[in-house]
């Protein structure tokens, strides 16, 4: 999938109108892989590569318990801490909406509003996969330098 | 799925290490953790079991060169290698761009290692992914050990598809072979994602 600026924009314009809404601090679009496609939030460092791959982890977890149950998954995963919680939500088939928050909201806050920003955000992910994959930088075929990716140094044979 | 972030001028690939249990696939990715400087790698992660068997999967995450204005980023995970977990193993296959099959060369494990490797065609085709067509690598790992069998025969046991792909000799505890793996399967990534010049590199033609 390719993530063009264009898109980057509307899908930070939505998260951002989620976040007043909801009153969560920080949401994170989340590739059912394990990717982060987007983020919005409060500025401070949170390890948002690690949370993405734990948090589409237990989701897709989620999802395999639901079945066992003869449901086709749960829609919602919510993690509740003394200060902090987490609510997780289906975007759609290929997309997980991650918020997090604090005592200034409510997960029901969270909730209503995570299922309409995961409408507007799904459709603008649904025009990205389906835009045919044309990316200028990659038009002509990569040359055997350009594919060495760059770990050399830690032991590899030479050709 | 590799994902290209026009914004972050960014491309994530996600690579999977499988094979039986303690194979050495977690080893694997213990070694690339302790070798690359802290610029280009992330935390890693590991939901083990008490007894460091991996539970649902390791992950770390590396960066490498720049391509083209796009810096090139590896999400490595690892599958849990017992035989009753592959429901996890399975959704940790969703959406992979390459895969490494770590074979354990000992003789008393060869069985292990063709069922896992059955195992991974099957789940790789209930996501829709042909063997034949997705990048991987083969890693026959412990051959430090005395009892293992000898390449050949490893070879014709897991590397005999119309496509041979490469394959590596490693002792991952010491890093032997570790990097080769990586670095012929991320190339091999790249290039099935964006192709590459004819005859410019016979190794991931």
């Amino acid at each position: 999938m390719v993530i063009r600026e264009g898109d980057s924009e509307k899908i930070n314009q939505v998260l951002t109108a989620f976040l007043g809404e909801s009153g969560a601090s920080e949401a994170l679009l989340i590739d059912r892989s394990g990717q982060l496609l987007a983020m919005t939030g409060a500025n401070r460092a949170l390890d948002t590569v690690s949370i993405s791959a734990l948090a589409a982890g237990a989701f897709s977890s989620t999802g395999a318990l639901a079945q066992l149950l003869g449901e086709t998954e749960f829609t919602v995963l919510f993690h509740q801490g003394a200060k902090e919680s987490m609510h997780v939500s289906t975007v759609d088939d290929q997309a997980i909406l991650l918020a997090i928050f604090g005592e200034r909201t409510t997960v029901g806050m969270v909730r209503l509003f995570a299922k309409e920003a995961a409408i507007s955000v799904g459709k603008i992910l649904a025009e990205a996969r389906e835009r045919p994959k044309d990316i200028k930088e990659m038009s002509t075929p990569l040359t055997a330098e350009e594919t060495r990716t760059g770990w050399t140094g830690f032991g590899e044979k030479k050709p | 799925m590799a994902i290209i972030n026009y914004a972050q001028k960014v491309i994530n690939f996600k690579v999977v290490y499988y094979g039986p249990g303690v194979a050495g696939k977690t080893a694997n990715l213990q070694h690339i953790h302790r070798s690359l400087p802290g610029d280009s790698k992330g935390n890693m992660i590991s939901l083990a079991a008490g007894d460091d068997r991996t539970l649902f999967f390791d992950f770390l995450p590396v960066s490498a060169l720049t391509v083209r204005g796009f810096t090139a980023k590896f999400q490595l995970y690892t599958v849990p290698g017992q035989v009753f977990y592959n429901m996890t193993r399975k959704l940790v296959l969703r959406g992979c761009d390459g895969l490494v099959f770590v074979a354990d060369s000992q003789w008393d494990r060869l069985r292990e290692n063709v069922e896992s490797f059955r195992n991974m065609e099957e789940n790789l085709r209930e996501y829709s992914y042909n063997i034949d067509e997705i990048p991987y690598v083969i890693q026959y790992n412990k051959r430090d050990l005395a009892n293992i069998a000898p390449l050949e025969y490893m070879e014709f046991l897991l590397n005999r598809r119309a496509r041979r792909v490469p394959s590596f000799e490693a002792v991952a505890v010491n890093g032997d072979g570790v990097f080769d793996t990586l670095n012929t399967v991320s190339r091999m990534v790249l290039v099935g994602e964006f192709g590459q010049e004819k005859g410019a590199d016979r190794e991931t033609a």
